[in-house]
C-alpha cells in the first residue's frame, strides 16, 4: 500500500520542481536552494574520464533528470524497517523521512528530556539558526549530488540535544523509497550540544527488486564541546537503486564520535565519509562493513581530517565482495599544520570472495604538521585456504566453512560496536547476503 | 587384535610433485593408542595431513579404509564427519570466529548438537580438566593464543567432539613439561574402548603419558619397523639410528 501524498509535485527533476521548492521554503533555505540548483545546472556530471575522484566508478548510464522527485510513502517498505527496529532498539524513536511529515513514534521520552527530534523541513523554519549552523559545514554548491541535494531534499530529519542531556532512548531514522523511477534526497540532520550524548540508526530501504531509483542523501552531524554521538547506519536499497551520499561530522573539543556503517544494498553507492575534528581533543572510531554481490559497485570515499591539536581518529573499513561486485575505496587523513600530537589511522580490509570480484583501495595521508602518528593499511585476498581446511577438518562443509570465514572477518568489526541490537541486525542481514545469492533490500510486500 | 578402525595399505602420496609418503602400511585397532615415530622429514605430517584429506597432498597409490569406508575419495568434512580427528600441529588461527561458535558448528555439523545448556556446561567442565580460561569461550578461535594455549584448544574441541579415531600431530612439541602433562591427561581420560589414538611424534617424552599399545617407526616414506612400548624406550636410549641402520640393511 502507498499513501499519496497531497502536494506531489509534476515532472521530473527539473527547473520546476526547485522553483516549487524554494518557493514553499523559508527566505534563507529559499536562497540556498536557489544557489544550489544554479550550481547543479552549471556543473557537469561527474565522469570517470575527466575526474580523478570518480576514475573507477563509471555513472554515465546515470541520468537524474529522468527520475521524478518521490511523492509517496511506501507503507510496506516502512513496515519492514520498522520490524527491524522492533527487533534492534524497541525502545528507540521511529521517525521516517518522508516528502511530508510522518507521525513520530515513541519520542515522547526524548521530548520530555526537551530534545527536538522533528522533520528537519520544520526544522528550517522553526529552528533556523540550529539548522543554519549545522548546514555551514557543507557549501550548497560544492558538487553536483550535493547541489543536487541542497535544491531539491524536502521531509528530512532534524534531531537537536540540549547542552548536559544525555538521551535515554536512541533515535532510530527511516528513509524509505519505493516505486519505479523515483528520486530521494533522504536527509539526517543531527546536533548535540555541550555535554550531549545521543545514539542513532540511520536506516535506508526499498524493496528488493530492479526498480530503478536514484537516492542522493546528506547526513551532518555536529558535535558540540564534550559530546558524544554513536552513529549507525545501514544501507539496504534495492538492486536497481543508485545511491550517493555525502556524511560529513563537525567534532568540537573533546567530542567523541563513533560512526558504523553498514553496506549492502544498492547498484552502485558512493557514499564519503568525512569527519572534521575541528576541537582539541575530539575523537572519532569510524567503522564500516560491506558486502557485495551481482555486479554491485561501491565506492566508500574517506576523510579524517585533524584540524584541532590532540586529535585521534581510527577508521577500519571492511568490505567482501563476491561474483563480479566491485568496491573502490579511497581514505584520507588529512593533517593540518593546528593538529599537534594528531593520531590517525586509516585500514581497509577487503576479501575477494570470486575470481570476478575486485577491490582497489587507496588510503592517503597528506600530513602538514609536525610530531604526529598516522598510518594506514591496506588488504586484499582471497578466504585463507588453512582457515577453511581446518574448518573441514572439524566436520564443517566446505560452502558453510568458507560462509563462517566471511561472517568471521566481518565480526572482528561488528565486535566492537557499542549498540548490541545495531550489531546483531547487522549480523543478521550480513548472514542472508552471504547465503541468498544477490537479493538485497528489505523484504517488502509492494503493491 | 580387534577390529582395525584405520587400515592402510601401500599409500603413496606426493606434495608439489614430490613424493613423500612411499607405500605405508599402518594398522589401528578400535580404542588402541599408536605411537608413530620417526626422525625429521621422515613423512610423519604428511601422513596426518594426508589422512585428513588436505588438498595439497595428492594420493598417487595405495588405500585407506577408516571404519569400514573407503577414505580417499571423501573430503576432509566428509572425513571428520566420519570420526576421523586431527589434533593439528600449528592450528590455525580465525578471526572473528569464537570458540564457541567454532565448536557448535563443528558440533552441528557432525550431528553432535546438544541443548545450549548442557552445551556450556560440558565446555565448562572440559575447559577446567585442561586448565583453559572461561574468557577462551568467547575468544576468537587460536587468535592470538601461545603455542600451548593452542595445543590444549585442540584438546578441548577432541573432548567435545568424541571422534572414533585421534591422530595427534606432534602435539607434544613446543609445551613445557607441566602443559605435556596436562595435554596427556586429557588425552587419555578421552581414550578408550570408542577411541583410539595415533600419535605423531619424534620425542619418546609425551609417550611416558600415554602408553602406547604400539609403536611404528617411519623412515623415508615407509613404516620400516613396529614393536610394542618397548621400542619407543629403545629409541629413548639409543636414538633412530641403529633402527634404521638395520632397516636400511632389510631392505637393501
Amino acid at each position: 500500500m502507498t499513501i499519496p501524498l497531497a502536494d506531489s509535485p509534476v515532472g521530473t527533476l527539473g527547473q520546476e520542481v526547485a522553483a516549487a521548492r524554494a518557493d514553499a521554503s523559508p527566505a534563507w533555505l529559499a536562497a540556498r536552494r536557489r544557489i544550489a540548483w544554479d550550481a547543479y545546472e552549471a556543473l557537469p556530471m561527474p565522469s570517470s574520464q575527466r575526474d580523478e575522484d570518480w576514475r573507477r566508478t563509471d555513472i554515465s548510464a546515470l541520468h537524474p533528470e529522468r527520475f521524478t522527485p518521490i511523492d509517496r510513502v511506501d507503507a510496506a517498505v516502512v513496515d519492514a524497517m520498522r520490524v527491524q527496529r522492533d527487533a534492534a532498539a524497541p525502545t528507540a524513536a521511529f521517525v521516517i523521512d518522508a516528502p511530508v511529515a510522518q507521525p513520530i513514534e515513541g519520542a515522547d521520552t526524548l521530548h520530555a528530556q526537551g530534545i527536538i527530534v522533528t522533520t528537519l523541513a520544520e526544522a528550517a523554519t522553526v529552528h533556523a539558526e540550529l539548522v543554519q549552523r549545522a548546514f555551514s559545514s557543507v557549501r550548497a554548491d560544492e558538487s553536483k549530488f550535493v547541489a543536487l541535494w541542497n535544491a531539491l531534499w524536502r521531509g528530512g530529519v532534524f534531531v537537536y540535544v540540549p547542552r548536559g542531556v544525555e538521551a535515554l532512548v536512541p533515535v532510530w531514522i527511516a528513509h524509505p523509497a519505493g516505486g519505479d523511477g523515483h528520486a530521494v534526497f533522504p536527509s539526517t540532520v543531527v546536533v548535540l550540544d555541550e555535554g550531549a550524548a545521543l545514539t542513532v540508526i540511520d536506516a535506508y530501504a526499498s524493496a528488493s527488486g530492479p526498480a530503478a531509483l536514484l537516492s542522493d542523501a546528506m547526513v551532518i552531524l555536529s558535535v558540540g564541546r564534550d559530546a558524544r554521538l554513536d552513529y549507525n547506519t545501514v544501507q539496504q536499497w534495492g538492486e536497481g537503486v543508485w545511491h550517493v551520499g555525502l556524511q560529513r561530522t563537525v567534532l568540537d573539543a573533546n567530542a567523541k564520535l563513533r560512526f558504523m556503517g553498514v553496506t549492502l544494498g544498492a547498484r552502485l553507492q558512493k557514499v564519503w565519509w568525512e569527519v572534521l575534528l575541528e576541537g582539541v581533543g575530539s575523537e572519532a572510531d569510524i567503522l564500516g562493513i560491506c558486502f557485495g554481490d551481482g555486479t554491485q559497485h561501491f565506492d566508500h570515499q574517506s576523510l579524517q581530517a585533524h584540524i584541532g591539536p590532540e586529535t585521534r581518529s581510527n577508521l577500519l573499513l571492511k568490505v567482501a565482495v563476491r561474483d563480479r561486485a566491485r568496491s573502490v575505496y579511497g581514505g584520507m587523513i588529512d593533517v593540518a599544520p593546528t593538529a599537534v600530537h594528531a593520531d590517525g589511522y586509516v585500514a581497509n580490509r577487503n576479501l575477494l570472495l570470486s575470481q570476478g570480484a575486485k577491490a582497489d583501495s587507496i588510503p592517503r595521508l597528506e600530513i602538514r604538521a609536525n610530531d604526529v602518528k598516522c598510518g594506514h593499511g591496506a588488504t586484499a585476498g582471497h578466504v585463507d585456504a588453512d582457515q577453511r581446511f581446518y574448518l573441514m577438518a572439524r566436520g564443517v562443509p566446505p560452502e558453510e566453512a568458507s560462509a563462517l570465514i566471511v561472517r568471521g572477518f566481518m565480526d572482528d568489526v561488528l565486535d566492537r560496536i557499542p549498540h548490541r541490537g545495531f550489531a546483531e541486525l547487522a549480523g543478521t542481514l550480513l548472514d542472508a547476503e552471504i547465503a541468498g545469492g544477490s537479493v538485497t533490500g528489505v523484504a517488502a510486500e509492494t503493491s | 587384535m580387534s577390529k582395525a578402525v584405520l587400515s592402510i595399505s601401500g599409500l603413496h602420496a606426493s606434495v608439489e610433485g614430490k613424493e613423500i609418503l612411499k607405500g605405508v602400511d599402518l594398522q589401528v585397532a578400535q580404542g588402541e593408542i599408536h605411537a608413530l615415530m620417526g626422525p625429521n622429514g621422515s613423512g610423519k605430517s604428511t601422513l596426518a595431513y594426508t589422512l585428513m584429506g588436505h588438498p595439497k597432498y595428492m594420493v598417487t597409490g595405495g588405500s585407506v579404509s577408516f571404519d569400514g569406508h573407503d577414505l580417499l575419495p571423501l573430503t576432509a568434512d566428509a572425513r571428520a564427519r566420519l570420526g576421523l580427528f586431527l589434533c593439528f600441529q600449528y592450528p590455525t588461527a580465525i578471526p572473528g570466529v569464537s570458540t564457541v561458535n567454532f565448536l557448535r558448528a563443528a558440533l552441528r555439523a557432525q550431528e553432535k548438537e546438544m541443548p545450549a545448556r548442557e552445551f556450556l556446561n560440558r565446555l565448562s567442565t572440559e575447559m577446567k580438566e585442561l586448565k583453559i580460561d572461561e574468557s577462551f569461550r568467547s575468544r576468537y578461535i587460536n587468535d592470538g593464543f601461545s603455542g600451548g594455549e593452542k595445543k590444549r584448544m585442540e584438546i578441548l574441541q577432541l573432548a567435545m567432539l568424541r571422534p572414533k579415531l585421534a591422530i595427534l600431530d606432534e602435539t607434544d612439541s613446543g609445551l613445557d613439561v607441566d602443559a605435556l602433562r596436562t595435554v596427556a591427561d586429557g588425552v587419555m581420560r578421552l581414550c578408550g574402548p570408542d577411541m583410539g589414538v595415533l600419535v605423531i611424534t619424534h620425542y619418546p617424552r609425551i609417550l611416558e603419558h600415554l602408553h602406547p599399545d604400539r609403536v611404528h617407526v617411519l623412515h623415508d616414506g615407509r613404516v620400516v619397523t613396529s614393536g610394542g612400548a618397548d621400542l619407543a624406550r629403545q629409541i629413548e636410549r639409543e636414538g633412530y639410528e641403529p633402527i634404521l641402520g638395520t632397516a636400511a640393511a632389510a631392505t637393501a
